[in-house]
């Protein structure tokens, strides 16, 4: 878990068309895929989904079909389960049609986030969230808390491992209170620090005058 | 994540003149935190439950938690922000998974029912928070299973429907298989929210004494 940050960066750097397709487009590329292999559901679609995606991935991410069917090895289990009911079920060509398109909107996905590099994808989406000024958002402090999510994920998953480690070593850690508890309290507490950390930097706050550096708030990774 | 904070700035604060109240820093960034609690928590390894291994995981637990803890409004936003990070790709989600592709899935139902659980549990608890002294545990352990009930697990089932092409009375079944340990996680959720805003007591008070 401590590692897990690392984790995080799903881009690899390499070569290709997907490299230098704009976010937009792949994004709505993936979206599309999700809505399609909803809307039309058929063996055909899934396959045709799925031939679609792995051929992006091969030509333009160049990756091996090997790499690219590894990417799905984390969503196995359930793509499996899925896959036997189904077929036993509904038959088996709807379990094609299921699973293949889930597998397929899941590599269309995993195309997205492997040829992005993070701090892009993050001002996608506070680009994304400009309109919302409108109605009262503000992209700016959006992405902070982006920001914030992200680098918070590793500080709680290193402060359960130590929590869980503690109450092991008094022969609790089969108590799912005793685990949580010191974790939640712990969250709260961080994020009280970090508000104040922000505010003594005047980020992050209603009166920050024009554009704040909001991305380099806080550097902690 | 800013129209919920308009619809929440009453609990949130009141010492501003300003017509139109907004979050501190210190919201911005319990929201944040809470986000990434979600996540921790999605992330620790889930047991497939079920003929469609919808993974039972923590998250839940995660999503209870910010409705209860911080209220509605930031609650809600605490979650939508998880969201948000799972829907563009990154690896929050339980099973490491991210991205559109969940969209497809068999626990789309469930994504998308979690802001709708944290808004409710959160205003039943700003409720029991502000006008009960005592049986906190057990009016908090109502308020997320009467969220989770409302919510979660009739979106979870539509999802099942539409996603994996289950008839009805199948995915009321494999649904009914998360509802033991749903109990348990809202018993748990409402415990750790009782000892939480006994360590912070002014999380969901009328309206801050500092600042």
């Amino acid at each position: 878990m401590r590692g897990y940050g690392s984790t995080l960066g799903l881009y690899q750097s390499g070569s290709g068309v997907l490299y230098r397709v704009p976010l937009w487009l792949k994004a709505v590329v993936s979206l599309a895929c999700a809505v399609v292999v909803i809307a039309w559901r058929s063996p055909a679609t899934s396959a045709l989904a799925l031939v679609l995606t792995l051929g992006a991935l091969t030509v333009g991410a160049h990756r091996s079909p090997a790499r690219v069917l590894q990417m799905l090895l984390p969503a196995l289990p359930v793509l499996g389960i899925l896959a036997v009911y189904q077929g036993v079920t509904q038959g088996w060509q709807q379990a094609a049609a299921v699973v293949g398109g889930i597998a397929a909107c899941l590599l269309a996905a995993r195309a997205v986030t492997l040829t992005t590099p993070l701090q892009d994808l993050l001002d996608g989406v506070a680009h994304l969230a400009r309109p919302f000024r409108r109605v009262g958002a503000d992209p700016e402090r959006f992405a902070l808390a982006l920001s914030i999510m992200l680098r918070s994920i590793p500080y709680l998953a290193g402060l359960f491992v130590d929590v869980r480690d503690a109450a092991r070593a008094r022969g609790l850690e089969r108590s799912p209170r005793i685990v949580v508890t010191p974790l939640v309290v712990g969250a709260v507490a961080y994020a009280h620090r970090t508000g104040e950390a922000l505010a003594a930097r005047g980020l992050g706050d209603d009166d920050a005058t024009d554009d704040p550096p909001v991305r380099r708030a806080p550097d902690g990774d | 994540m800013q129209p919920a904070a308009k619809a929440d700035a009453g609990p949130a604060r009141s010492s501003r003149p300003s017509s139109r109240q907004r979050w501190d820093t210190t919201d911005l960034s319990l929201v944040a935190v809470f986000a990434a609690l979600i996540a921790a928590l999605a992330i620790l390894p889930g047991i497939p439950v079920g003929p469609l291994g919808v993974p039972i995981t923590l998250q839940t637990l995660g999503v209870m938690l910010a409705g209860v803890v911080l209220g509605p409004g930031r609650g809600t936003a605490a979650v939508l922000l998880y969201l948000v990070a799972g829907l563009i790709g990154l690896p929050v989600f339980s099973g490491f998974s991210g991205g559109f592709g969940v969209l497809a899935g068999p626990s789309a139902g469930y994504l998308l029912a979690f802001p709708l659980a944290a808004l409710v549990a959160g205003s039943l608890a700003v409720v029991v928070m502000r006008r009960a002294q005592r049986f906190r545990t057990a009016l908090l352990f109502l308020a997320c299973l009467a969220a989770s009930l409302t919510t979660v697990h009739p979106l979870g089932i539509a999802g099942l429907v539409v996603n994996a092409g289950l008839p009805l009375r199948d995915a009321i079944l494999v649904d009914a298989a998360y509802l033991p340990g749903d109990v348990l996680k809202n018993l748990l959720a409402a415990v750790l929210a009782v000892s939480v805003h006994r360590a912070f007591p002014r999380l969901l008070a009328r309206r801050r004494a500092d600042a």
